[in-house]
């Protein structure tokens, strides 16, 4: 057969490197590494601030937790999985089929799951399950857990309940 | 970029060579980490579809993720953050593991390795830990509608009793559906995180043993690297939406 593949090259070799580059792409990799913990640590803070700050699952946090999660994606995918360093059609094949596919399942999922949302009419939830949240949403930890059994028993708080809206 | 492969277009389609300038072991290690993450993709996309149908009642993390080990207080978030923190750690030391390689530089790759199956292991063993607090459950519980066979005279029928802890069918924090998926994707996920430690092992193994330095390239550190850096992939949008969102 190696009459046909004398001049095939070693595809295995061809991306080693020498002292020099290896010392520019040990800086390049630190520093990925630092953005993404950075990224993560704000994640916490703002995840950590949330309940106290009426923020949880307002649009704006998931969107800006969901676009933070897709910028680490693509660091892992570009700099530590060297898919930035592929040759053009090598990214295509592997990120164009993907993301089509993703696109079509959230689309599919929006649009033919969206009676789902519809609480009640399909749904059949036991109502100690209600209570409970009610009660964790307005802020009791776990001493209010034998009450949650009593119906009824914290509606004074609903004013805070946030419950219904996400 | 210096080291983007140079192919000519000319003849790239002509035969004779990869147009992807890629090993076939390379090829399909990605190959393989689409099929994979098609697989994670419907998994979490099947996990937010049940979180919206239960929106009302889907309970959150914070009050559910707040231990933390040696320490009494209430911390939301904390011990996730660790092991979000543990995993990007053994990425970056895979990374640097493969870039060793290509420099055929085999003690930093020996080291590189090596630490990175010490995060591995210290990941799958954290996990273990949420996983036995998680089914454990606290000390005070919840009420919960249970099936006991004893009741109605023998008859049976639900009671209200304090449930502590999580099963696949009943647990303290909210629905039912709560427990199955994070039972199902967390695991689905350490799966995966303890085969990479032990093909990281195997492979570390072939290190010490000179396999590659025979066969003159360490290009294996790099196709166990993709696999180990999807793994991470994976975790930093498992992280997303169920612990933060």
């Amino acid at each position: 057969m190696s009459e046909f593949h004398d001049d095939y090259p070693s595809y295995e070799t061809m991306y080693n490197h020498d002292d020099a580059y290896g010392k520019k792409a040990r800086r390049t990799l630190w520093n990925v590494f630092w953005i993404m913990l950075a990224i993560t640590i704000f994640e916490l803070i703002i995840g950590f601030m949330a309940p106290s700050h009426g923020w949880s699952g307002t649009w704006w946090l998931k969107t800006l937790f969901i676009g933070l999660t897709i910028a680490k994606a693509a660091f892992i995918v570009i700099w530590f999985m060297h898919l930035g360093h592929e040759v053009k059609f090598f990214k295509y094949v592997i990120l164009v089929p993907y993301i089509t596919f993703m696109l079509y399942g959230i689309f599919i999922i929006l649009t033919e799951g969206s009676y789902a949302g519809e609480s009640g009419r399909f749904t059949k939830v036991d109502p100690i399950l209600v209570e409970q949240q009610k009660a964790l949403r307005a802020g009791h930890g776990h001493g209010a857990a034998h009450d949650a059994g009593h119906d009824t028993k914290d509606s004074g708080h609903d004013e805070h309940k946030d419950g219904g809206h996400h | 970029m210096a080291h983007t492969a140079e192919i000519d277009t000319k003849d790239a389609w002509g035969g004779g060579k990869s147009p992807f300038a890629v090993s076939y072991g390379k090829m399909f290690m990605w190959f393989f980490l689409i099929s994979d993450a098609l697989t994670f993709g419907g998994l979490l996309m099947s996990y937010g579809f049940i979180r919206h149908k239960y929106a009302d009642v889907w309970p959150k993390a914070e009050n559910v993720f707040t231990h933390f080990p040696f320490v009494e207080q209430h911390l939301p978030l904390a011990y996730v953050g660790l092991m979000t923190f543990i995993l990007i750690m053994s990425s970056v030391t895979m990374v640097l593991a493969v870039e060793a390689g290509k420099r055929m530089d085999r003690r930093g790759v020996t080291v590189w390795m090596l630490w990175t199956i010490v995060g591995g292991l210290a990941f799958v063993l954290s996990q273990a830990w949420e996983w036995y607090h998680f089914i454990g459950g606290t000390e005070e519980g919840w009420v919960r509608s249970v099936w006991d066979q004893g009741a109605n005279n023998g008859a049976g029928g639900y009671v209200n009793k304090v449930w502590h802890g999580a099963n696949m069918a009943v647990n303290e924090y909210g629905v039912p559906q709560f427990a199955n998926y994070f039972f199902f994707i967390t695991g689905f996920h350490g799966t995966h995180v303890f085969s990479g430690v032990v093909i990281n092992f195997i492979i570390f193994l072939n290190v010490l043993k000179g396999t590659y330095e025979k066969r003159g390239h360490y290009e294996m550190i790099e196709k166990v690297g993709l696999y180990w850096h999807f793994v991470d992939l994976v975790w930093v949008f498992v992280f997303t939406f169920f612990y933060l969102l």
